[in-house]
């Protein structure tokens, strides 16, 4: 018998990002970095690793459902039958992100929003479901990734809000009204409150990403060290086949949990942004 | 089997330990990456896939749209001629309470006009009756009078003719005289 391998660093390393992608231990491609970029104060590094490769993977795998979706739904149409199959599930999916998620959470003028809001939510579920695959791994366990998603949350409330409240009612988002106070005391209240409500523009898109984030590397987080308990515990003569399938079972649970909150991750990712989108767009 | 599986995947991760250790380290190429890739997506999405999915949906929201408003139109409209319905039924049940009115005053004046033609004419009758009665009593003692002055003259004249003396002549004037309280 070998000795055990060290959970803890298995875990981290499984969870990471890595400059490599293959089937362990079949294959493996890896390469070296590209040297650093300095972007003013700024130093990146803009190698490809396999979260970006994973990224691409889910791009492109949204694409083709939602193109394929959308032809068959077009063929359909065209031929006056009734929808069914893969393309109307699609299409209910795609009607409840727009509607339910996007339309009903913004508000009037949600339309606008919603290409963003349902290629978000697409997005992040098929990043979210690539974890889950074997062999895969989920960008939107990386913070860099979530945090990327975050910030373009966060222009595009802020922006949209620019633009729909204008200068004056944008800087109100800032320094609000303080009700039920008038003269030096609302002006107090108001320039007082502008710091928090700064530190709160920020905080929202923060906790998006610190979020998605969590979830998705908890899950792996949980896998992995239920998995240790095979390494820990497997060496027990009698006892090694009930805690594999003990394991097994757990890590089975955990997986179907794991499903529920990939679905949930995204729903709620792109729920807080439709309703971030439509606070701003509606604070009069 | 499966220790050495995972001590193969231990060994095949040393070999790129360029890579991040663990999920903490932040890469901040992967922001730009991540919003490369978003956003192709984003506009992929947008220009190929969206409209074929949505089509259906957004015609028939454009046309419940297009419904509501037309409905609310439509709803506008039955609810401004109702009113002006029931603005004409006040003025035509106005009018016809007036014309009720006009006429009730009318037929209220004609009938006093009537009763006053009516009362004036028997003011008249009576008068004319009275004034007749009058006249023909007038004429009743003027031919009375007359008679009696003939009465008187011819008794007169007898009695001139007679030249009867006095006591005679006052005798038969009495005589003459009761003759004509019973002729009478």
């Amino acid at each position: 018998m070998t000795q055990a391998p060290n959970i803890g660093e298995v875990v981290m390393h499984h969870t990471a990002d890595a400059y490599a992608i293959g089937i362990d231990p079949f294959f493996s491609i890896s390469w070296h970095r590209w040297p650093d970029v300095h972007l003013g104060p700024l130093t990146v590094n803009l190698t490809p690793t396999k979260h970006v490769i994973f990224l691409i993977i889910a791009a492109v795998l949204v694409f083709l459902t939602m193109w394929i979706a959308g032809r068959k739904l077009e063929r359909q149409r065209a031929g006056e039958r009734a929808p069914r199959g893969f393309a109307n599930a699609i299409e209910a999916m795609v009607l409840f992100v727009r509607d339910d998620i996007a339309i009903a959470n913004i508000g009037h003028g949600g339309e606008k929003f919603a290409p963003y809001i349902m290629a978000l939510f697409f997005f992040i579920l098929y990043s979210n479901l690539l974890g889950l695959v074997p062999h895969g791994s989920t960008p939107t366990g990386n913070v860099a990734v979530t945090g990327a998603l975050a910030i373009t949350a966060f222009l595009t409330i802020e922006i949209s809000g620019f633009r729909a409240l204008g200068p004056r009612g944008y800087l109100r988002t800032i320094f609000p009204r303080a009700p039920g106070l008038s003269g030096a005391g609302a002006l107090a209240m108001s320039i007082a409150m502008g710091p928090i409500e700064i530190l709160g523009k920020f905080v929202k898109p923060f906790a998006l990403a610190v979020r998605l984030f969590g979830n998705m590397t908890a899950g792996h987080f949980v896998i992995l060290s239920l998995f240790g308990l095979i390494f820990l515990f497997g060496h027990l003569e009698v006892w090694n086949w009930g805690i594999g399938f003990v394991t097994a079972g757990l890590v089975l649970g955990i997986m179907l949990l794991e499903l529920f909150v990939a679905f949930l991750q995204a729903y709620v990712f792109a729920l807080l942004t439709s309703v971030f989108i439509g606070l701003m767009q509606h604070e009069h | 089997m499966t220790s050495q599986l995972l001590y193969l995947i231990a060994a095949a991760q040393e070999e790129h330990a360029a890579g991040p250790a663990s999920p903490f380290e932040v890469n901040f190429g992967l922001f730009f990456w991540t919003w490369f890739v978003f956003v192709a997506l984003f506009f992929a999405l947008k220009w190929f896939a969206w409209p074929a999915i949505l089509r259906a949906t957004e015609e028939r929201e454009r046309k419940i749209k297009a419904q509501l408003e037309d409905a609310e139109r439509m709803n506008t409209e039955a609810r401004a001629a109702l009113e002006e319905h029931k603005k004409l039924l006040a003025g035509a049940k106005g009018e016809a309470h007036a014309i009720l009115n006009e006429a009730k005053a009318v037929a209220q004046k004609e009938r006093e006009a009537l009763l006053a033609r009516a009362r004036q004419e028997q003011d008249q009758v009576l008068e004319r009756a009275k004034r007749e009665i009058g006249a023909e009593r007038e004429r009743a003692v003027r031919e009375l009078r007359r008679e009696a002055v003939d009465l008187s003259l011819a008794a007169a004249s007898k009695l001139v003719e007679e030249r009867l003396d006095d006591d005679a002549n006052r005798r038969l004037v009495t005589e003459y005289l009761s003759t004509l309280g019973k002729g009478r």
